[in-house]
């Protein structure tokens, strides 16, 4: 699914080259779910923003989904992000001008998909993460946690292939994240790939296998069948 | 997708009124202000006769010679904008072209029927019967006057609606007779409704008045010796009287000649150079033959039409326009900036450059259309103050027509649209990376 | 205060800095030549006219038919006048100032000149219309009754004496010399007598530009009874009596006899407010256009400024937290906004001297000072300031708590 080979990113200013990200390598499976740990400066963020093709990198090679996205001009670009992934940020990002439904509606209008089809998407999505109530309601009017629910459903609505969490439950208290983090197994179970960037590391446990970057390589792969928890919904 | 961005547009500009509306109200007050002036230019400058402005010449001789000093026309060709009252006979004789009128404005009292009622003054044109044919001239009662009436300095009058209405109430006038300067004189004909503006065929005073109130035979009014109103101007010292006058080289007469082809024209102008000619030949004139004639729009730019005054405030307005669309420009960037964050998670989320650009350009043509509709109403309040503050003269030309609304909402959309450029450059070049990391 | 440190950060904002200082460059500019031209236009319609304009009318008089005996019936008329209680003098002429209607003629030194030494504005009167104008004599003596003679529109006689401005005394003969000298009017070849001069008397036109200016108090009164179909009659009143007198006037002219059109009778100011309606009105226009460009420049450096205040809230708040008082705050974004506003200031007055140069040359206006593009400048400065204070006090506001905020 997503697979990154040698792959280098350096910030070139006048007077110095820094690397974010050098000689760096990852392979992530089909239905993986796969956390990405690494102190602050680490380089995960680069790692996160160049998986989700947000960024161009130095070199190095980079497969998503089978295909080379080397040398994508910036449109191919934004038609991949559309159709093969979907975001999960910390700060949620919902547009604070739009209701929950026109939030999830927005990759849909950039697919090209007519109104009925928008519609059935957006109603199944809400439902997976079991807002289908609050679709009328605006940002300013949920919790934390229910805004973060509303950005996973904006990322399920366009079916991706991959789905990127950027610290999922950083701006949510520990039940709200508690609730977030089960969707996200969840979503796990019934097959969607996770590559989730964190720095905590009761977090990172709950994925399937750990990544550890340190200054901007891979230090060690940890890798370890998990036990998936099932138990009490947590109150979101 | 248009209804889309349209309806992200609206509610964005709704969430953000204040900025909306210094946004609109700029743009609004600039387009209120540049469309004020340039209604009543367009006024100023249009044609006056359309579908025959380039078949109507005036007629300009020559007949001062190069070293006549004093004349108040101050044209680059140094010729003068009437004719004398020799040549102007002449060329009536010749009648060279299809139709011809030379004529001249003056003032008369009139003495209603009703001895009770005041006299007043009527403002009267005398030309030709010509005249009525050449410039289109409707008619609601009767008909103009023969040729026949012309040779024979028949006491006729055609009257103008508005005389008609004050007069007669409105009713049909033909046969009846008025009383001008003491003397009878008997309608054959009332005029509709007729103000070309500017009023072409005589630019002498007031070039956007109403015209004459009632028209009196050229051949009459001579005899009659009615006052020259308008323009008289003389080289140098010329007989005494009314009779001197006439055989003076003082110049008061209008003269227009319609020449339907260019073919016709180029004979006229000929005939007109053969004529100085003659004249020369016969001693009247001591200097080559110059002569002119020109078509309604060269008329009306030779002659000035439109006053520096009026220039000026065209510059200014429009000037005003554009700081009115740098601030709404800058209104745009940090409204635009201010929502760089939403730009990026729509690129995150699969919007390409052109989507984004789109969305923005949109969003400044509703801005734009709003700005023209306050612009349209301040364009129309605009118009009222320039009726009360300038001169009666102005006054009939601060209408707004479909054209001018039209041109208001094209230019209100097009500016903002133009305006929004850049911010919308801007946000099509917004970093989604940059925007998401940066927390 | 530190100026490098905020200009490099303006590099940041370029664009809006750019806009504001071009706002205010084009906003000068305007204003200058704007302002001007109203100075200007109000500076016309206060030309004084020559006459005492307070307590004088005039009355259009025009007869109806063709009388024959109208030279009687003008005398008859002007002793009526006369007599009417409440009146000081009257006098009958062709023409009078502020009408932008009227007689010009050319004037030589020497009979048969090719061109012309002088042009001016003829009026006609006998021994009342000084007095009735109002006008001063400086030099030499009045009319003698026994000099008017009767005169027609298309009669072409030149008179044996004549009365000039000064200002066209002293244009004909700078050498002081006026009084007494002979003269050529009208294109004639009898000598014409300068036997009085009066201090001013504008011709009657009030228009801008061309031969209207340049000739604007060449005027001469010669000593004839403007006899014709139509002619102005001016009426002196006694003060406060002016309203009374014209109805008096008007009605006794009618007694005198009906045939006769009285179109108009109108106070001489009244004719001046006509006269200089339009000079009045693009002065009004352009003052009001002035004022809503100051305004929307003012709301461009507002809305703008605020912008950049919540943009550099946490910028601000870190230096409020390492120890910068509220006041510091405040005069970085004055300065700011003073430094756009001096760079704006200075492109404006080359424009505003720009756009005179070429208003010069196009419109025959005259030419601006650089004094008052300075002083453009200076307000310009000092309104910016006062637009940036509100935006800047919200900014000094700003908690230094918010340093510590990550969000």
């Amino acid at each position: 699914m997503l697979k990154m080979t040698h792959l280098s990113k350096a910030y070139r200013t006048e007077v110095v080259e820094t690397y974010a990200l050098r000689d760096f390598s990852i392979h992530v499976r089909p239905g993986e779910f796969v956390a990405v740990t690494g102190p602050s400066g680490s380089g995960k963020t680069t790692f996160l923003t160049i998986a989700g093709l947000l960024e161009e990198f130095t070199g190095g090679e980079y497969q998503l989904d089978g295909a080379d996205v080397r040398g994508l001009n910036d449109n191919q670009r934004s038609r991949l992000r559309n159709e093969k992934i979907g975001f999960i940020f910390q700060a949620f990002n919902l547009i604070p001008d739009l209701n929950v439904f026109d939030n999830v509606d927005v990759p849909l209008r950039y697919r090209g998909f007519n109104g009925a089809e928008r519609r059935r998407r957006i109603q199944k999505s809400l439902e997976r993460v079991g807002l289908s109530a609050r679709s009328k309601h605006y940002p300013a009017e949920l919790s934390g946690g229910q805004q973060q629910r509303v950005a996973i459903a904006r990322a399920l609505a366009g079916e991706p292939r991959l789905l990127l969490a950027d610290e999922p439950t950083g701006n949510l208290d520990t039940q709200m994240a508690r609730g977030v983090m089960e969707l996200l197994e969840e979503l796990h179970r019934d097959g969607a790939t996770i590559v989730m960037v964190t720095h905590d590391p009761e977090l990172a446990i709950r994925a399937q296998r750990e990544v550890h970057i340190v200054d901007g390589q891979v230090v060690d792969l940890v890798a370890q069948p998990r036990l998936v928890r099932s138990g009490s919904q947590a109150q979101i | 997708m248009f209804a889309y961005y349209f309806s992200l547009a609206v509610r964005s500009l709704k969430r953000n009124v204040v900025l909306t509306v210094l946004m609109i109200v700029a743009i609004g007050v600039g387009i209120g202000a540049s469309m004020t002036t340039l209604t009543v230019f367009r006024a100023m400058g249009s044609d006056p006769i359309p579908g025959k402005s380039a078949e109507l010449f005036a007629v300009q001789i020559d007949n001062w010679g190069p070293d006549s000093s004093g004349s108040t026309n101050g044209k680059q060709d140094r010729l003068q904008n009437q004719l004398s009252y020799r040549d102007a006979m002449n060329l009536m004789q010749a009648h060279p072209a299809k139709a011809q009128s030379a004529m001249y404005a003056s003032s008369l009292a009139l003495t209603p029927a009703n001895p009770d009622l005041q006299a007043f003054r009527v403002h009267v044109r005398a030309p030709y019967t010509d005249f009525f044919a050449m410039f289109e001239v409707p008619f609601l009662y009767g008909a103009p006057w023969s040729s026949a009436d012309d040779a024979a300095h028949a006491e006729v009058v055609v009257l103008t609606r508005a005389l008609n209405d004050k007069l007669f109430s409105g009713a049909n006038s033909v046969g009846k007779s008025i009383t001008l300067d003491g003397h009878d004189y008997r309608v054959v004909g009332v005029m509709n409704d007729w103000e070309p503006i500017p009023k072409f065929y005589d630019l002498n005073d007031e070039k956007f008045s109403k015209g004459a109130d009632i028209y009196v035979p050229f051949t009459r009014a001579v005899e009659r010796h009615m006052a020259i109103e308008g323009n008289l101007n003389c080289k140098d010292n010329s007989e005494s009287g009314w009779e001197g006058r006439l055989r003076s080289e003082c110049v008061w007469v209008q003269f227009w000649a319609e020449l339907p082809t260019a073919a016709a024209a180029a004979d006229y102008r000929r005939f007109l150079q053969n004529y100085a000619a003659q004249q020369q030949a016969s001693g009247r004139f001591h200097w080559p033959p110059r002569t002119s004639i020109k078509n309604v729009r060269e008329w009306l730019a030779y002659e000035d039409v439109v006053s520096d005054e009026f220039r000026i405030l065209v510059l200014v307005s429009f000037s005003f326009l554009f700081v009115c669309l740098l601030n709404a420009m800058g209104l745009m960037l940090a409204k635009t900036m201010g929502r760089a964050r939403d730009i990026g998670v729509r690129r995150a989320l699969g919007a390409d450059r052109s989507a984004i650009f789109a969305q923005c350009l949109i969003e400044s043509g509703v801005i734009g259309l709003a700005g023209a509709v306050v612009g349209l109403l301040l364009t129309g309040l605009g118009l009222l103050g320039l009726r009360t503050m300038l001169s009666r003269d102005i006054a009939n030309l601060t209408h707004l027509d479909v054209i001018d609304v039209v041109i208001v909402i094209v230019l209100a959309v097009s500016t903002t649209l133009l305006a929004g450029l850049y911010p919308t450059w801007r946000a099509t070049h917004i970093q989604p990376a940059w925007q998401l990391k940066a927390q | 205060m530190q100026i490098l440190p905020i200009l490099s950060a303006m590099r940041r904002n370029k664009v809006g800095a750019v806009l504001i200082a071009l706002q205010i460059a084009v906003t000068l500019a305007i204003l200058c030549n704007g302002l001007f031209i109203v100075q200007q236009r109000l500076a016309l319609s206060h030309r004084p006219s020559g006459m005492v304009e307070t307590d004088l009318f005039a009355i259009d008089n025009e007869w109806i038919g063709d009388p024959t005996d109208v030279s009687s019936r003008i005398r008859a008329d002007l002793a009526a006048l006369r007599a009417l209680p409440g009146v000081v003098d009257a006098a009958n002429t062709d023409q009078y100032p502020l009408t932008n209607s009227g007689w010009s003629e050319g004037i030589d030194l020497k009979a048969d000149q090719q061109t012309r030494s002088a042009f001016m504005s003829l009026y006609m009167g006998d021994e009342h219309l000084i007095d009735t104008l109002g006008l001063r004599l400086v030099a030499g003596r009045n009319f003698e009754p026994s000099e008017i003679l009767d005169r027609g529109s298309t009669d072409r006689v030149q008179p044996a004496t004549i009365i000039v401005t000064r200002a066209l005394a002293d244009k004909l003969f700078p050498d002081g010399s006026a009084l007494g000298r002979s003269i050529y009017v009208e294109g004639g070849k009898q000598p014409t007598q300068i036997v009085g001069i009066v201090e001013r008397l504008q011709t009657p036109w009030t228009g801008t530009g061309g031969w209207q200016e340049k000739y604007f108090e060449f005027s001469v009164i010669e000593p004839y009874q403007f006899v014709d179909t139509g002619s102005w009659y001016l009426v002196r009143t006694k003060p406060g009596q002016l309203a009374a007198v014209m109805q008096s006037a008007s009605k006794r002219l009618l007694e005198l006899d009906r045939n006769r059109l009285l179109q108009k009778i109108e106070p001489v100011t009244d004719t001046r407010v006509s006269a200089y309606r339009d000079d009045r009105g693009l002065a009004v226009i352009l003052a009001v256009v002035c004022a809503a460009l100051v305004g929307v420049t003012a709301c461009g450096i507002v809305g703008l400024t605020s912008y950049w205040v919540s943009q550099r809230r946490r910028q601000i708040g870190i230096r409020r937290a390492l120890g910068a008082t509220r006041g510091a705050i405040l005069r970085y974004f004055q300065t700011e906004n003073l430094l756009i506003a001096t760079a704006g200031a200075l492109v404006g007055i080359g424009l505003a001297i720009a756009v005179n140069l070429w208003m010069v040359t196009s419109f025959a206006m005259p030419r601006l000072s650089p004094v008052w593009a300075v002083l453009g400048a200076l307000l310009v400065l000092v309104l910016g300031q006062l637009a940036v204070l509100w935006p800047a006090l919200r900014a000094a506001s700003v908690p230094p708590a918010l340093a510590t905020r990550s969000a």
